[in-house]
């Protein structure tokens, strides 16, 4: 058949609309996911010490072979300067302590309980002293920046090499800067990799290195006792006190107004309506269970019985309800103008004690996440699905009914709404059709 | 944290402190809050006091737009958009809307119309959770959020004429293509944040919490990302603490705005004028009237159908028939207690489900574990809604089918294959 399929304009702008609207939603969410995957996906990469307008390289899964390529090169001169100071710093070194014991330029950077320093660029030409833990150390090797700060007080460090943080975004600018620091606690340490091909850092292999810095820790946890502390609901007299206050100034503010009392608002009727759509849906979904219940026994069948017509009188108040709102909605208020005004979201579930911050979602395994993840998209997809169902019953099927029956047009719209509407647009069914033999 | 001083009598030193004290910690809990002196002006209307109100109504009423966002919206434009959304939530006095758009006058009925949103609910907690800075990997654990999308579309812009079916089965094509990348991209998502987890397990200090979230993670990647992190963390507490302040301290704020509120003429009652409020139309009520008619429609067919059977049938009978049958209805209403509950005015439709975003942690599988939900208990959750839409779902289709086929009618019209079954 190669009859096009038209339908009505009116109708078919609500479709168009409904499916574009469900399109865009989809789209918000896998921007939303993209922007999610490409951190994620940086992270797990080997991090470059110089990320400031790093551009996105080919995504691909965490390597750990390359050096990472910084952005900016130190100069010679720079470096020659680090040399010197570094040089100088060790020497000192080597007269203030006099010995210098184990801990030979440990390669790797201890775990949590030792603390780190980052080496300059210069080639670890003397391996720098190093005393006991107690004191401060310069490894040569290079701990990936942004690693925990020293727990241990470190009060005279000359032999720190430690470049601040963030002020540089290139360690050859940082070759000036590198003030011995000591009490590094708030800062994180800024590593640049140039001339000796360090390790690249990979969460994989030292992920469990890290450590938050303590200004953000003493922040975080301030934060999240700031609001546990709101979520309480502090029942004391004052609390009470003002609650009246308020009731009573919403009172007053009603009689001092001109309008007569207790309208609805466009927003609580909005509520309103919305708060009908989920019972609708909530009254489906009951009669659903009971249309496909098997009763085994007399109690049973007589029991469903009960429910549906239960059911039935629930839906009879929810359609008062609204038939009560349209009522409101002609005599009070107006049409609906141009664009949208921004709508205040509650917290979701409506409870009545909201609880204002996330709680925890413990998951065991990666698995089980994608379950819960795959699980909570399908549902929300089957929302989706049941409203566009609603939307494409309630146009198309007036337009099956209404066309000239029979001819190859109508057989080809026939065909396609029932694509549309029986098997969600995904197979088709076929038409057989007696053709007369005189034609 | 020091005692709580007892207020009994509160000499006059203390009094006059409280209010400036009470406003202060309103005005740093909000977004874009001006100081006490501009509310003392607003109270005798001055008029320099108005365009910062205007301005703090504007950001409170419009929280989902970023902090530069409103510098793009011109004053006259800020004062038409804080009269609708006012006049939206039912604001009931006149004066606002006869304010002139410039936005030079009003103090007193904008400080009216601030403290009447602040009286309706709990206003400055619910300005904070929305910009809340969030810390953890999320993920809510209900749909809520997609499901509070606007209610009629807005039309498109394309050519009003006629459309072909095609071009609709071509819509459908692509969403079903889109939601296959999104689960294939939410998949990817999950075994990444897997690996970060796990990779930075004990790195929290917060030991219930066990390892770093995607966000903790990046500020030790990112130093410069970080420090902005931390300074929106810092501002965040501090209108947190101011939100804590003002909720001590409010109640000499509502002493004071019933005097503000005893200063305004009173407003001349017109019984005759309701001016118009825009809303959705009856337009946009009238799929829900059908729906819930349908619903009817369809229970009402059920029921008939089962009553039947059920005078035919030979249960039901008998001495002790009456005392099973009382009991049987009570059974059937507590069993839709919570239902009927739920879709009353008023009603919370959440089913006794979790809501809400959710910070994920990942725990060893033996681990008790602290408080926090299971994934587990929410995985059998999302399962029942699932099957519960499922049966929605074919059911409609199942109607789709009966009707198209009443509509094509009986032999000898053309003969249906239906596609290979499920």
């Amino acid at each position: 058949m190669d009859t096009t399929v038209t339908l009505l304009a009116g109708s078919s702008r609500r479709l168009v609309a409904e499916l574009r609207d469900a399109l865009d939603s989809c789209a918000e969410r896998q921007r939303q996911l993209e922007r999610s995957l490409r951190v994620s996906r940086r992270l797990l990469r080997a991090w470059e010490p110089a990320e400031t307008l790093a551009p996105e390289p080919t995504p691909g899964p965490e390597t750990n072979e390359e050096a990472p390529s910084a952005a900016c090169i130190p100069s010679p001169q720079d470096l020659k300067e680090l040399e010197l100071l570094t040089q100088a710093l060790e020497k000192a070194v080597r007269v203030r302590k006099g010995i210098s014991n184990a801990g030979e330029g440990n390669k790797a950077p201890s775990l949590k309980s030792g603390s780190i320093a980052t080496s300059p660029a210069t080639r670890a030409s003397a391996p720098p002293s190093t005393s006991h833990r107690a004191g401060s150390r310069a490894s040569e090797t290079k701990p990936p920046r942004g690693i925990r700060q020293t727990r241990v007080p470190t009060k005279d460090l000359p032999e720190h090499r430690l470049l601040s943080v963030g002020d540089q975004a290139c360690m050859g600018q940082g070759a000036g800067a590198t003030k011995p620091k000591s009490g590094l606690r708030n800062e994180q340490i800024v590593l640049s990799a140039a001339s000796q091909a360090p390790e690249a850092f990979t969460l994989k292999d030292k992920g469990i290195l890290l450590q938050l810095p303590e200004a953000f820790r003493k922040a975080a946890s301030r934060n999240s006792r700031l609001w546990a502390q709101l979520s309480s609901t502090q029942t004391s007299d004052s609390v009470d006190a003002a609650t009246t206050a308020k009731t009573q100034f919403l009172q007053k503010m009603q009689t001092t107004s001109g309008w007569p009392g207790s309208r609805l608002s466009a927003t609580e009727v909005e509520a309103e309506v919305r708060h009908l759509q989920k019972a609708c849906l909530l009254l489906r979904l009951r009669m659903g269970e009971e249309l496909t219940a098997d009763p085994k026994d007399w109690m049973q069948e007589y029991r469903c019985l009960l429910t549906l017509e239960e059911l039935q009188a629930i839906v009879g108040q929810c359609l008062h309800r609204l038939r009560e709102l349209c009522t409101v909605v002609e005599q009070q208020l107006g049409p609906w103008p141009e664009g949208r005004f921004p709508r205040a979201s509650l917290p979701c579930g409506g409870g009545a004690d909201p609880i204002w911050s996330p709680q925890l979602l413990l998951y065991s395994s990666t698995q089980e996440l994608q379950t819960l993840a795959a699980l909570r998209l399908r549902v929300a997809m089957l929302h989706q699905q049941i409203h566009l169902e609603k939307v494409l019953m309630a146009e198309l099927l007036p337009l099956v009914s209404k066309q000239e029956p029979l001819g190859p047009p109508w057989l080809a719209l026939c065909r396609a709404v029932h694509s549309l509407l029986c098997e969600g647009g995904q197979r088709f069914l076929t038409i057989l059709r007696e053709d007369k033999p005189a034609d | 944290m020091g005692r709580r001083r007892r207020r009994r009598r509160v000499d006059p030193a203390d009094a006059t402190r409280a209010l400036p004290e009470a406003i202060a910690a309103l005005s740093q809990t909000l977004p874009a809050g001006p100081s006490p002196e501009t509310f003392r002006r607003a109270k005798f209307d001055r008029p320099e006091a108005a365009p910062a109100l205007w301005r703090l109504l504007f950001r409170v009423l419009s929280p989902q737009l970023a902090d530069g966002a409103s510098a793009s919206f011109s004053p006259e434009a800020q004062v038409r958009s804080v009269k609708l959304a006012l006049r939206t939530q039912g604001y009931p006095r006149r004066a606002l809307a006869q304010l002139p758009d410039d936005g030079s006058q009003g103090g007193r009925e904008l400080l009216l119309a601030l403290a009447w949103l602040l009286a309706r609910g709990p206003l400055p907690e619910r300005l904070l959770t929305q910009n809340r800075v969030q810390l953890g990997d999320e993920m809510p654990v209900c749909e809520c959020e997609a499901l509070a999308s606007p209610g009629p579309p807005a039309p498109s812009v394309e050519a009003d004429g006629c459309v072909d079916i095609r071009h609709l089965q071509w819509l459908m094509g692509k969403l079903r293509f889109r939601w296959r990348n999104l689960m294939a991209s939410q998949q990817e998502q999950c075994a990444l944040l897997g690996k970060i987890h796990s990779y930075t397990r004990g790195c929290h200090s917060d030991r219930s919490l066990g390892h770093l979230s995607v966000t903790e993670t990046e500020l030790l990647r990112d130093p410069e990302g970080g420090r902005q992190l931390l300074r929106r963390l810092e501002r965040e507490n501090a209108r947190l603490q101011a939100a804590l302040e003002w909720r001590r301290r409010e109640l000499v704020f509502w002493r004071w705005m019933d005097t503000v509120l005893g200063a305004c003429p009173p407003e001349a009652s017109q019984p005759t004028f309701l001016p118009r409020i825009p809303t959705p139309g009856t337009g946009a009520l009238e799929p829900l009237v059908r729906e819930l008619q349908a619903l009817q429609g369809e229970l009402r067919e059920a029921v008939e159908a089962r009553r039947v059977a059920w005078e035919a049938g030979v249960g039901g009978r008998g001495p002790e028939w009456s005392a099973a049958r009382t009991a049987l209805r009570e059974a059937v209403g507590q069993d839709l207690a919570a239902l009927r509950q739920a879709c009353e005015r008023g009603g919370s439709c959440s089913l006794a489900q979790p809501h809400g975003p959710h910070r994920l942690v990942r725990t060893e599988a033996g681990a008790p574990g602290g408080p926090g939900l299971r994934a587990p208990e929410v995985i059998e959750a999302l399962r029942s809604q699932e099957a519960r839409l499922e049966v929605v779902l074919r059911q409609l289709q199942g109607q789709c089918r009966q009707e198209l086929a009443r509509l094509v009618g009986a032999p000898p019209g053309p003969v249906w294959i239906l596609p290979p079954g499920r």
